[in-house]
């Protein structure tokens, strides 16, 4: 079996092994989309529109954002500069591997896994708000594919970007909180970047972050142009380049100042 | 010696930055703005080369640069001048081809995964070395049999113990037959029988694939009985290079004469021939333990032998655990 398969095989069988955990992971999830549909659904009650989205519409909108969630965001590879730092990269350096695909093995397991629980959960959720969910034409459609891989590949390549503090600092968590707080406002996590002013959406736009989700909902939603589609389109593959560089660059940097501890 | 070596080290130097921080809380303050940094040399200028099919033994102090040259001959350091190569390759090119014939085993570092049977790292192993099914199959079945670990690589890595983990860990090393192995403490916290079986399996692996192989030990007893040659690093240079007879030869300052006498012998009888190490009276056998310089030993032995009533008489070389810690102590005086 290819090496990379048997890494996402292992990967899975690992997350398997301790099925509480497994479980109250799932509930926190599904608690945290219960929550939002529960909201949107009351606040739309009195209301036909809001924030310049119907019912459908928003209710969709969580149902994506969910989605989206746990194919471009969710990562396995969070802990990586701890486990830069702490000297265990050493056991990937030595073996004849290509890092940054057996990463992507690593993560690509992970997403899987999540991809399947919410598809799960959503049917569950489904059948108890029973929403109207406004779904894009073929093409729409095709183009959101396409943008969610790239969307994941830039979620990848900033993971390992923050990772690789790891080859100098122990301490990664400050720049790792900041990113947090950064996603769940800038990728739309939250609410629709739409409800923000004018000019904090445009500052957004200057970040790859409102391509973690964000974008992709508008498109999904039919809410973009075409003119707005090749920009986001443009953006996309600008935010690969300009992340791949920096990353592989970085790692280069980091593998040869590397110092695995030890004596 | 063959006029190829596999292994082959010139003018080998790595210096790591370290960063100083003044002690305690302020000293974290200060250190918020301003650093200072000190430049360690792990290893200065150190060359060598080594054969294929050899067992190498890498003596040393914490700290004196073993591990760091491990590192440098597996490629995960980057060396700060010199030139090595290892199976004809610049180790730290990191090419397939020279990462499918070598391994590194560090005995408090684990490539087992953790929360799996140990066999999921292997098949993870037969993958990433491209190791065919049959030859695969061969091999485990062969290690496991040598190590006897068949019935525990079905059950999670976490609940083993240090040794069978041990054995688990240097079968994930060996079931792509890698020609050169580097064993960086590889019996470290294991009881004595765990040590001499993996001593064993070690002899028989360098047997019978030929492999070569360095090992760095703290313990004497590991390179005494698997390692036909020493390199002894003091502070990030080579103090010796050579056969562990040799070492003797060269640093083993003195010769053990051991006697029992007849009737209690004085001190004062004794102490005039060296310097009394033991002297003992255990019921009727009175014993006592000389240490002698090593080209006086014979005439020594030969005057008591005239003078007192020996009853048995025994010369022999110092233990080498005791010829390095010498060496090592006057290094470190000379270092003071």
């Amino acid at each position: 079996m290819n090496k990379y398969l048997r890494t996402v095989q292992l990967s899975w069988q690992e997350g398997l092994v301790y099925r509480t955990n497994l479980i109250m992971w799932r509930v926190r999830q599904i608690l945290g989309s219960l929550m939002s549909l529960s909201l949107w659904t009351v606040l739309f009650s009195k209301n036909s529109q809001l924030f310049g989205y119907s019912q459908d519409q928003m209710i969709t909108y969580v149902f994506i954002v969910a989605l989206l969630q746990s194919v471009i965001l969710a990562t396995a590879l969070h802990g990586i500069s701890g486990y830069i730092y702490r000297g265990q990269l050493a056991r990937e350096l030595l073996k004849p591997i290509k890092l940054f695909t057996y990463f992507a093995s690593l993560d690509l397991a992970d997403k899987l896994k999540n991809l399947f629980f919410v598809l799960v959960e959503s049917v569950f959720l489904y059948l108890i708000f029973q929403p109207v969910l406004s779904l894009p034409n073929p093409i729409f459609g095709l183009i959101f594919l396409i943008w969610v891989v790239a969307g994941t590949i830039i979620n990848f390549l900033i993971t390992l970007l923050f990772g690789a503090i790891g080859f100098w600092s122990p301490d990664a968590w400050g720049p790792k909180f900041l990113f947090f707080m950064i996603v769940d406002f800038t990728a739309g996590k939250l609410f629709p970047l739409d409800i923000l002013p004018k000019i904090v959406q445009q500052l957004i736009y200057l970040t790859p972050f409102p391509y973690l989700s964000y974008a992709q909902t508008q498109l999904f939603l039919g809410k973009m142009s075409n003119a707005e589609i090749l920009t986001g389109s443009l953006g996309l593959i600008f935010w690969i380049f300009i992340l791949y560089m920096l990353t592989t660059r970085i790692w280069r940097r980091g593998t040869k100042n590397y110092e695995a501890i030890g004596n | 010696m063959s006029k190829n070596p596999i292994i082959s080290v010139r003018n080998l130097s790595k210096h790591y930055q370290i960063y100083q921080k003044p002690p305690g809380l302020m000293g974290s303050l200060k250190s918020l703005w301003h650093r200072e940094y000190k430049t360690v040399k792990a290893v200065e200028n150190i060359s060598f080369t080594i054969q294929p099919g050899e067992v190498v033994g890498f003596i040393g102090q914490n700290g004196a640069g073993k591990t760091t040259t491990l590192k440098v001959l597996s490629g995960l350091l980057y060396p700060t001048a010199g030139e090595v190569s290892v199976l004809g390759f610049n180790p730290w090119d990191r090419k397939n081809e020279f990462q499918k014939q070598f391994a590194l085993v560090m005995g408090q570092k684990n490539q087992l995964w953790w929360d799996l049977p140990a066999m999921e790292t292997f098949l993870l192993n037969q993958a990433i070395y491209e190791i065919p099914d049959k030859q695969f199959k061969k091999t485990l079945d062969h290690l496991t049999e040598l190590l006897s670990v068949k019935e525990f690589v079905n059950v999670q890595v976490r609940k083993l113990s240090l040794g069978q983990r041990m054995k688990c860990e240097l079968i994930a090393a060996l079931l792509h037959n890698p020609k050169v192995l580097f064993l960086d403490e590889p019996t470290i916290g294991l009881d004595v029988v765990m040590q001499k079986t993996l001593r064993e399996f070690i002899k028989d692996y360098n047997k019978e694939f030929g492999a070569t192989i360095i090992l760095t030990s703290h313990y004497m007893g590991d390179v005494k009985e698997l390692c036909q040659r020493a390199i002894v690093i003091d502070r990030g240079q080579i103090v010796f290079d050579g056969g562990l007879q040799q070492i003797i030869d060269k640093f083993a300052q003195n010769k053990i004469l051991s006697f029992s006498f007849s009737r209690q012998v004085k001190k004062s009888e004794l102490s005039k021939f060296g310097r009394i190490k033991e002297l003992n009276q255990d019921g009727s056998a009175f014993t006592a333990t000389l240490l002698v310089p090593r080209d006086q030993a014979g005439k020594v032995a030969g005057a008591i032998l005239s003078q007192l009533p020996v009853q048995d008489l025994n010369i022999e070389e110092p233990p080498i655990e005791a010829i390095i810690r010498d060496l090592f102590n006057q290094q470190n005086k000379s270092h003071e």
